[in-house]
């Protein structure tokens, strides 16, 4: 049995199981199939998209980042660390010396949803020109 | 001092596609196609990994600015 065969006949149970597991958790059999369904679609999927290298040794964890997808993400990761905490670094100024009020809990919301597009848009970029 | 790379020839002189030499080190398509257009530059690991797959001795895959010793 090739390599590949053995990650789609191991992926195909897999997705099963998960779909088995959303009807035992209390969905009803139909939302299983869709669950089942689109987990078998990430497993093919992922290999395609050029986000996970697959290892089909490693059983059930045999979608891995290979080295190049690893930088990508840790300086994603970085970038994303950086611009929330200078944001916050300026919020607490803000807030507690120019505005001396609360921090609105908006404002922290927006300052978390910067940082999730600061990673997506770098984790984007990285993967465009590196590639 | 740049990197550069023998890659895509060494890869082509044994018919492998980038798909197939990626399935052998264990890496994604898209990290070959980024060693080849030396976007990326690959950890020691990686690049004796390529070496083997490739049978080829690790400084005619890879070498650096002036320093073409095994090439030349």
């Amino acid at each position: 049995m090739t390599g590949m065969r053995a990650y789609y006949l191991s992926r195909a149970v897999l997705s099963a199981a998960i779909g088995a597991f959303a009807v035992f958790a209390g969905s009803v059999w139909w939302i299983g199939i869709i669950v089942g369904v689109v987990s078998f679609a990430f497993f093919w999927l992922a290999p395609r998209l050029g986000r996970y290298a697959v290892h089909p040794e490693e059983g059930v964890t045999a979608l891995r980042r290979d080295e190049r997808l690893q930088s990508i993400n840790a300086a994603a990761g970085l970038n994303a660390f950086v611009v929330s905490m200078l944001g916050l670094a300026g919020v607490i100024i803000y807030f507690g010396m120019l505005s001396a009020r609360d921090v609105p809990v908006m404002v922290l919301e927006a300052l978390l949803i910067l940082g999730a597009l600061v990673y997506y848009s770098t984790d984007f970029w990285l993967r465009r020109t590196q590639a | 001092m740049s990197l550069h790379n023998n890659l895509k020839d060494a890869r082509l002189a044994r018919a492998l596609t980038q798909e197939a030499l990626a399935a052998r080190v264990g890496v994604t398509r898209q990290t070959i196609i980024a060693i080849e257009k030396a976007k990326f530059v690959p950890s020691v690991r990686l690049a004796l990994e390529l070496a083997r797959a490739l049978e080829t001795p690790i400084d005619r895959l890879f070498w650096l600015d002036g320093k073409k010793g095994a090439r030349s």
